[in-house]
């Protein structure tokens, strides 16, 4: 697809920004990566943040221009997410559909909660750990409908068309049947991750049960018009995100140049991580 | 001249403070690690070579059930580092079959190991006479050191040296051979103060117990092994019995040094002693394998 990944700063720094390209140019990871890889197939591009197993909360910056993934901070620190017995860091190669917007000024019918204002999740379950940065094609399994804090957050899951198990995966049930306990594990993890930093325990549209493919699809699909309407200025409030793009040349936020600002790529040793992170919460009631 | 002679004193006294505080044992390390070439050996604070088998003093304190531990193999890795027992100086080595490195699969829900795993130095579990614990009696040792687990929050490293404290043990039997899992908490852990016995644990670290369990029966399973098993129905043996396989251990340990010698199915038993040193060759890490990465399910 020829899709990589340039690095600006050091890993766990404020400076890290991890720009995706395109045969060598930047390009905006949040609109000018295609939805579909492979529409006929069902096949979609899928942007890895967070490789599983880690704890730094990397995520397309909705403010910054071509959207770099950057690592969330809260009160100028970096925020780290919390180990909750028995998890390590994230449990899923965790990211985001590129094109799609989780809209706030629409409240979903069924979750009766808006939007968070960001491009979909997506946990990939498949067995390779990803890099953040990474343009990964997917096959959609099904949804887990998170309620963060009183909004609605999709966490579509997916497997790599290339993970050795994808072809026996075509639907919800099968994750149950190859991947055992995955599923109560997921629910647990969203549920009580926030609980080390003193925040309650998130909660789950639809008594925290996965849908299966085809709602999952009709979500995605809601999510991309209302990307669509973002793109093209028609949103009802468009929350200052940053939509400048070098392949969308009917927007007027089209710019071929925007990706001549972008810094050359630097190959920087990780900085190293507070030995804090590395503490392993308790919490009752789980696992 | 008063100045001097109140300040000397106080120097000796911070000096003995950092003694104790900053790590007492340094490292030689050879070769690139995650290959079978690689070896980190002790250094001893006199900078001659030592082993991690044999010069960390145990130091078994019954009052309040402290020991020392050798630190192998950090939470949430996955190569198998341990003592060696066939080469001299016994240094730290990653277990491998014929020339390839081994590395423990992760077993859903587990990333790599889920303690801070290690040895108990001075200690042999005896494989050249069955056991006469009781309930294990007749079963023989694994040849090994006695294993420990530490469920403290912090990561450790390898070759650390932690004093800590004994909560209780396992005893696993893999593939016919005893081999005991001991608990440990680094008794600098802001957690120690407070747990002291088993049920703390539980109180403390919620669904540990019974994880440590699951995970010492299934990780294996990856490779084509069969589960482990475990004397007394999997059920954890308090402190007091816990002290009493240490000190067995300790006994077989001294045996070993003293009439076992030289004897090519025992450790080596080369130590400390004759001014050996060694230089640092360290080369840099090679890549760990990405299937190592994988998960694996156990219906």
């Amino acid at each position: 697809m020829g899709y990589t990944a340039r690095q600006i700063g050091a890993k766990n720094s404020l400076d890290y920004k991890v720009f995706i390209e395109k045969d060598g140019q930047p390009i905006s990871s949040f609109h000018d990566i295609p939805l579909y890889a492979d529409e006929a197939n069902q096949i979609f591009n899928m942007v890895v943040e967070i490789p599983r197993w880690t704890n730094a909360k990397l995520e397309i910056s909705k403010e910054e221009t071509l959207n770099p993934i950057i690592q969330d901070t809260k009160k100028g620190k970096l925020r780290f997410v919390r180990n909750c017995f028995p998890h390590h860091g994230y449990i899923h190669n965790y990211g985001a559909f590129p094109q799609t917007w989780e809209d706030p000024s629409s409240v979903h019918p069924e979750t009766k909660a808006a939007g968070d204002n960001d491009p979909l999740d997506v946990l990939e379950i498949g067995e390779t750990i990803g890099y953040t940065g990474q343009v990964k094609q997917v096959k959609v399994l099904g949804v887990m409908a998170l309620l963060d804090e009183g909004e609605t957050d999709w966490k579509i899951i997916v497997i790599d068309i290339n993970d050795p198990l994808a072809a026996k995966l075509n639907d919800i049930e099968d994750v149950e049947k190859y991947f055992p306990g995955l599923l109560r594990a997921t629910n647990e993890w969203f549920r009580i991750y926030k609980i080390p930093d003193g925040k309650p325990e998130n909660q789950f549209a639809f008594s925290g049960e996965a849908k299966n493919k085809k709602y999952a699809l009709d979500v995605i699909r809601e999510c991309s018009e209302a990307w669509k309407n973002l793109i093209q200025g028609k949103a009802a409030d468009a929350k200052d995100i940053e939509l400048t793009n070098t392949t969308l040349s009917g927007t007027s936020t089209f710019s071929a140049a925007a990706a001549q600002a972008v810094p050359a790529g630097e190959a920087k040793e990780d900085a190293p991580i507070d030995k804090s992170i590395d503490k392993w919460f308790f919490i009752s009631g789980s696992a | 001249m008063l100045r001097r002679s109140i300040s000397r004193p106080a120097q000796r006294l911070l000096m003995t403070k950092s003694h104790l505080e900053t790590p007492f044992y340094g490292k030689v390390v050879q070769g690139s690690k995650f290959t079978p070439e690689y070896a980190q050996y002790l250094k001893l604070p006199n900078g001659e070579v030592g082993s991690y088998f044999h010069d960390i003093p145990l130091e078994l304190n019954r009052t309040d059930n402290t020991v020392n531990m050798v630190v192998e193999v950090a939470r949430w890795s996955n190569a198998k580092f341990e003592i060696s027992r066939t080469r001299p100086f016994n240094p730290m080595v990653q277990d491998n079959k014929n020339g390839k490195v081994r590395f423990i699969d992760n077993v859903f829900p587990a990333h790599g190991f889920i303690h801070n795993y290690g040895a108990i130095p001075q200690t042999w579990e005896d494989p050249t006479v069955p056991s006469t614990h009781e309930g294990v009696e007749g079963i023989k040792g694994d040849n090994d050191p006695l294993d420990c687990c530490e469920i403290g929050s912090a990561v450790l490293s390898m070759g650390d040296v932690k004093r800590v404290k004994i909560l209780g043990s396992l005893a696993m039997i893999d593939q016919g051979e005893l081999d005991w899992k001991i608990l440990v908490i680094d008794t600098k852990d802001p957690l120690a103060p407070q747990v002291h016995n088993l049920n703390d644990v539980e109180t403390h670290f919620p669904k540990v117990l019974e994880s440590t369990r699951s995970w010492f029966r299934n990780y294996k399973i990856p490779t084509g092994k069969p589960a482990n098993e475990f004397a007394f129905s999997g059920q954890y043996r308090g402190i007091s019995e816990t002290l009493s396989v240490i000190e067995e251990c300790h006994e077989s340990w001294r045996k070993l040094l003293r009439e076992l010698e030289g004897n090519e199915s025992v450790p080596q038993t080369k130590r400390a002693g004759a001014g050996v040193v060694y230089e640092s060759q360290e080369l840099p890490d090679a890549p760990i394998p990405p299937e190592i990465g994988k998960w694996h399910y156990i219906k």
